[in-house]
């Protein structure tokens, strides 16, 4: 496990060896930052980037008390870097690390499956049968992928009959790239990206793998002999208003068939062929050329039948089973069942004021992404160490959340924007501009992103 | 973000190259001690060779470093991506230059 100041693990040795003994007084400093005194008992759900972030804060700050983190697995993944696995950029190991190298000494790591929480009696119960005890609880445990919404998908046909889906696994995304390249090399036929009907983490990413795929159709010098298309459940393909307009522009200047309210609901990988319900206005649904007509469903919506040689998919995705089912999940509302109910700005649960959410679990417009972590968890921090102490929660979260949008390979835009003024951009740097794409906006996804990510596991950002 | 945000960030940007910063700052130190020791000075020492081919090389860095980066040239558009291509031309030249230079006289220049 991580300790302060300093350890012997791989990384620390090499900051040692970097010769920035400047580093070391920092952390001396980071140390004597205001701690606060407290026998509070903390539990952190989940390991992931907002776990991992929150228990490295708190362990800086509390004196005291009892922090344990539940986290089952070994291998903390970089899931921002999939997309560039299954582009064919990245290694799949270049994105995997061990969570001993971000846990903070002097705190418990449970490594079980959270299997519930009891709200009402302040105790999350553990897939071994054993629960834990809390005064103050964080909830990071990220979402759940829901394929089974998508009858005949599972996860573990990724990389078969021509199934991609950047989501799976890191294993996902890289068998992924397998079935990308197996259609590339075919030489012909029709590839479908699709997009969910929910909330996504990295909203950005069927986008992304599309303009990566476009990059090797394009490259392969015969670009007309594929058919791409891309159904979304909804009339938009962003949030953000300005690049949802870019991207559907692009993506007709680039030859993609854009399909709206179509709704990826079952799929049959023997026939490679997918179906597709119509979400929109019945009477507005004219069935183009390439695809058929299909039989109403049990809600009476049409449904369309769709030949494919390669397909993206996107599952669902909602907070975990065992947060849905606990009286933490949003009970009204628009992400009432599926999502935590917080306040989107001080991130305190709007009925149990000791339970804090952060990342990908919880109900907000926006900010399933690591960038949003990063901003997220500064604010948790402060708002729970004000809990502890009986003062009023006073920081608030904005929204900011931030999508390197890959338009290609080796060129991105940096998109960052938050709650306000119907998702404004919030750019960091002046010198970028969130409407231009960019080279030194793909370096930075490509070789700055991942160290500023750990640098958020750590606390440090 | 503090500075010690930005040496964290910095720190974890740099691992995966330690080895070639490692193996780059030893054989330019070699190249400067050997040098040094059979007289070389910096600043006495002149050879248009090898400081043209240095140039050559930071020139060529518009073309590689994009690759290098799994991009390409015509990707260079905004103004903050021509400030950092000019900065990789500079930061290819004085490398370059710092290795190229010393070498040369190794080479000839106790002659020249």
């Amino acid at each position: 496990m991580k300790s302060y100041p300093f350890s012997l693990s791989r990384r620390q040795m090499l900051k040692a060896g970097a010769g920035l003994g400047a580093s070391g007084l920092l952390y001396t400093s980071a140390l004597h930052a205001n701690t606060i005194d407290t026998q509070a008992s903390i539990v952190v759900v989940g390991g992931g980037a907002s776990g991992m972030a929150m228990a490295n804060r708190l362990a800086t700050r509390l004196r005291g008390g009892t922090i344990t983190l539940i986290e089952p697995r070994d291998t903390h993944h970089y899931q921002p870097g999939w997309t560039l696995v299954a582009s064919g950029v990245w290694h799949p190991e270049k994105t995997m690390r061990p969570n001993s190298d971000f846990v903070p000494q002097g705190i418990n790591w449970v490594r079980q499956y959270a299997a519930g929480i009891d709200a009402e009696n302040r105790r999350v119960d553990l897939a071994n049968g054993e629960s834990l005890e809390y005064d103050y609880l964080v909830v990071a445990t990220g979402l759940q992928l829901n394929y089974n919404l998508i009858d005949g998908m599972s996860p573990d046909l990724v990389g078969q009959h021509g199934i991609g889906s950047v989501y799976a696994s890191v294993e996902g995304a890289a068998r992924t790239r397998q079935a990308i390249k197996g259609w590339l090399d075919s030489g012909e036929g029709k590839g479908i990206f699709t997009a969910a009907p929910t909330a996504v983490k990295c909203a950005g990413a069927p986008l992304k793998m599309t303009f990566t795929t476009l990059t090797h159709l394009e490259e392969s010098g015969h670009r007309d002999a594929f058919d791409v298309d891309f159904m979304s459940p909804t009339g938009g393909l962003f949030s953000q208003p300005w690049v949802n307009d870019f991207v559907k522009q692009r993506f007709d200047e680039q030859g993609v068939n854009r399909r709206h309210h179509y709704r990826l609901s079952a799929i049959d990988p023997q026939a490679k062929q997918a179906e597709f319900t119509f979400e929109g206005e019945k009477d507005s649904l004219a069935v183009p050329d390439d695809l058929r007509a299909g039989d109403d469903n049990d809600q009476g919506k049409p449904t369309i039948i769709a030949d494919y040689d390669f397909i993206h998919v996107v599952p669902p995705m909602s907070a975990p089973d065992f947060v849905k089912q606990s009286d933490l999940i949003a009970k009204d509302g628009p992400h009432q069942g599926e999502w935590l109910d917080v306040d989107i700005h001080t991130l305190q649960h709007k009925r149990y004021p000791e339970v804090f959410g952060i990342g990908d679990v919880i109900g907000a417009p926006i900010n399933k992404t690591a960038a949003s972590v990063k901003a997220q968890a500064p604010i948790v921090e402060a708002n729970l160490l004000s809990a502890i102490q009986g003062k009023s929660l006073t920081a608030r979260h904005d929204g900011y959340t931030s999508c390197p949008m890959i338009t290609g390979i080796g060129k991105a835009m940096l998109v960052e924007f938050g709650y306000d003024d119907n998702f404004a951009f919030m750019p960091s740097f002046p010198f970028i501009d969130p409407k231009e794409e960019s080279w030194a906006v793909w370096v930075m996804k490509d070789y700055m992103l991942q160290p500023a990510y750990y640098a958020v596991l750590e606390g440090q950002a | 973000m503090s500075i010690s945000s930005i040496l964290t960030v910095l720190l974890y940007a740099l691992e995966p190259f330690a080895w070639l910063i490692v193996a780059g700052a030893v054989i330019l130190l070699a190249v400067h001690l050997l040098a040094y020791m059979r007289g070389y000075q910096i600043t006495q020492y002149r050879c248009l060779l090898a400081t043209g081919a240095a140039a050559l090389i930071g020139l060529s860095a518009f073309f590689w470093v994009p690759w290098l980066t799994n991009s390409q040239f015509t990707y260079i558009s905004t103004v903050f991506d021509w400030v950092a291509a000019i900065g990789s031309i500079i930061g290819a030249f004085v490398v370059a230059f710092l290795l190229l230079h010393p070498l040369s006289y190794l080479i000839r220049g106790q002659d020249a």
